[in-house]
């Protein structure tokens, strides 16, 4: 295997003013830096797919858009594709293709055709082999019915099936995903999940991914980097991290009648009132399915929800494991 | 599928043509599919040119010696007033779009594409352009004839195309200065107002410069407000192979200007962002 993306000690420092107090207090701003990324360093080998997880401010987006080549780095290196990426924007533009969740890169008002069309002519493809791949994506994705409807009708679901579809459409060896399934319904979810996996795989694509939803990380990615305060804290594969920190379930309990008491092992109760139980369930001791059959054969239950753990307190747990390891 | 495909430095400037070209295509079908919109500017180009035709109708017949209606040409000011309002409500809103993308970080997903953002939108807003210049233009063709208003002589409408359409250029390269501010101010509103203003006065969006003192109306002639409506409205009431060739040489020199001062802005914008991550 060969590494698509190389980067070592990459650092980027924010600054910004921060206000004086008092009426005149916008004349002697106070200059705040901040350490977004502190001396990131990893290799991503070719056909790779790799989720790059962390809390909210923990330097994730911004080392995406450092490999990218959209924001330059305060210090480090990096090498993607053999290129420097703020260095060599434009010509790396060509070689990675890019999906934010919470950004279109298509135009609106248009049908998902016309947004196609033009990112042919601004990726200079082929009509030939752009026309091969857009076939091969619409039967793929079921975009047949989609192609000539104007974006901005489109569901959230069909849309970043179109999203996807344009940032493959260039032919893309690397892959930068970021927050892919977000807002989306569980249906929406597991498609565009199954999509991005097996196209990779069919592909010998690189893939690398945010996302706060944990089965994002599960179903697509084979190796995770947990980054937290701007550095890497835990970085292996995925079903090593699965077996170590997300076998717990949250399993909400609604009643009408009496507390309901589980005296099952692995159940601890994380808060409770009048009405509600929520409790913790480690499913290397106990399964939910118990948990569930317990709790109705009690009584009164009116509903159950079962989550995973929050990804801050994944991330937590990840992070204090490291912390009490080095 | 993942074929790295980099274009060859010969083909270049045809692909960055095509990727233009492809734009200027865009531009024109997201406005034609907004059509509802471009038939309400038609229908509030139409109002405009009654009310503002008979007010300049009204003032001209008076014609008072020694004032300023004894200056105007007679019956002439409403088909000016027509090409002027022609090519304002031509204009995109190209400040409110670039505006929009830097304050929102909608720029990010076009930085990542290895074609030049500005020249898209500007190819785009272009496209756009051009499709409400020929509505707006069979409009005032059509409310012309309707008017039994005495037209311009033939050769006028050669000359206000050609000024017409660059004068939309300018147009579009002063609204982008504004929204290009973007980068430094966030709200353009200010800009935009300021460029609005000097539209009205210096570039004689209601009544043609030659009004003004000498001095002042030497300065309005050379400034890029007049390349934008002054000097392709003038030749429906003082048609002019001359006129026409000043109008396109003060439409060439701004163009060159205003497109220097824009690539110079977006650099040092982008430059910005680069550096820190947005606005």
């Amino acid at each position: 295997m060969s590494a698509v993306i190389t980067i070592a000690n990459l650092r980027k420092q924010y600054s910004y003013a921060k206000r004086g107090r008092g009426l005149f207090g916008g004349f002697s701003p106070q200059h705040v830096s901040i350490e977004a990324v502190d001396g990131v360093s990893f290799q991503v080998e070719r056909g790779e797919r790799v989720a790059v997880i962390g809390p909210n401010g923990a330097g994730k987006s911004t080392t995406l858009k450092m490999l990218s080549g959209i924001l330059e780095p305060t210090s480090g290196e990096a090498s993607v594709l053999g290129l420097t990426p703020w260095r060599d924007r434009k010509a790396l533009a060509y070689r990675i293709g890019v999906v934010f969740g919470q950004r279109s890169q298509l135009w609106g008002e248009l049908p998902a055709r016309d947004s196609f069309n033009q990112l042919r002519h601004i990726y200079d493809q082929d009509k030939a082999v752009f026309e091969k791949r857009l076939g091969e994506m619409v039967k793929r994705f079921a975009l047949a019915e989609l192609l000539d409807q104007p974006v901005h009708r489109m569901s959230l679901g069909q849309r970043m099936r179109c999203e996807i579809t344009a940032s493959l459409l260039h032919g893309p060896g690397l892959l930068f995903l970021d927050e892919p399934t977000i807002g989306l319904d569980v249906t929406a979810k597991a498609a565009i999940r199954d999509f991005i996996r097996d196209h990779a795989r069919d592909h010998g694509q690189t893939v690398l991914l945010t996302s706060h939803d944990t089965r994002d990380i599960e179903l697509v990615c084979d190796r995770v980097i947990v980054v937290n305060a701007g550095r890497v804290v835990v970085d292996q594969p995925t079903d090593q991290l699965r077996r170590r920190f997300l076998g717990r379930k949250i399993v909400t309990l609604l009643f009408n009648g009496a507390q309901i008491v589980l005296d099952l092992p692995g159940v601890t109760r994380r808060a409770s009132d009048a009405h509600a139980v929520v409790l913790d369930v480690d499913t290397r001791l106990v399964r939910v399915e118990q948990v569930i059959t317990a709790a109705l054969a009690h009584g009164g239950v009116e509903d159950i929800t079962i989550e995973d753990p929050p990804m801050e307190e994944v991330i937590h747990d990840i992070y204090a494991s490291a912390v009490t390891t080095q | 599928m993942t074929s790295t495909h980099l274009p060859s430095r010969p083909n270049e400037a045809s692909r960055a043509a095509s990727a233009l070209l492809s734009a200027f295509r865009l531009g024109a079908g997201q406005t034609l599919a907004g059509w509802p919109v471009l038939v309400g500017r038609c229908i509030f180009y139409v109002i405009l040119l009654i009310v503002l035709s008979a007010l300049w109708d009204k003032v001209v017949a008076e014609r008072l010696p020694g004032t300023l209606a004894g200056e105007l040409p007679a019956g002439g000011l409403a088909l000016y007033i027509g090409v002027t309002e022609w090519i304002t409500l031509a204009l995109p809103a190209v400040h409110l779009k670039l505006e929009d993308d830097i304050r929102s970080g909608g720029l990010e997903p076009h930085l990542l594409r290895p074609k030049s953002y500005l020249a898209q939108t500007f190819s785009q807003s272009l496209g756009a352009a051009m499709v409400r210049l020929g509505a707006l233009g069979v409009t005032a063709l059509v409310l012309l004839a309707v008017s039994g208003r005495e037209p311009p002589p033939w050769e006028a409408f050669a000359y206000i195309v050609p000024l017409g359409v660059l004068g939309v250029v300018v147009g579009i390269l002063l609204y982008a200065l504004a929204g290009l501010m973007a980068f430094w101010a966030r709200r353009t509103l200010p800009f935009q107002l300021v460029i609005q203003k000097l539209m009205f006065l210096l570039g004689g969006l209601y009544a043609p410069v030659t009004l003004y003192p000498p001095l002042l109306e030497a300065v309005a002639k050379a400034s890029p407000f007049a390349a934008h409506l002054y000097w392709p409205s003038i030749q429906a009431i003082v048609t002019s192979r001359e006129g026409f060739l000043t109008g396109l040489a003060w439409q060439g020199f701004w163009i060159v200007v205003l497109s220097y001062a824009c690539l110079s802005l977006w650099r040092a914008g982008l430059a910005k962002v680069l550096r820190e991550g947005g606005v």
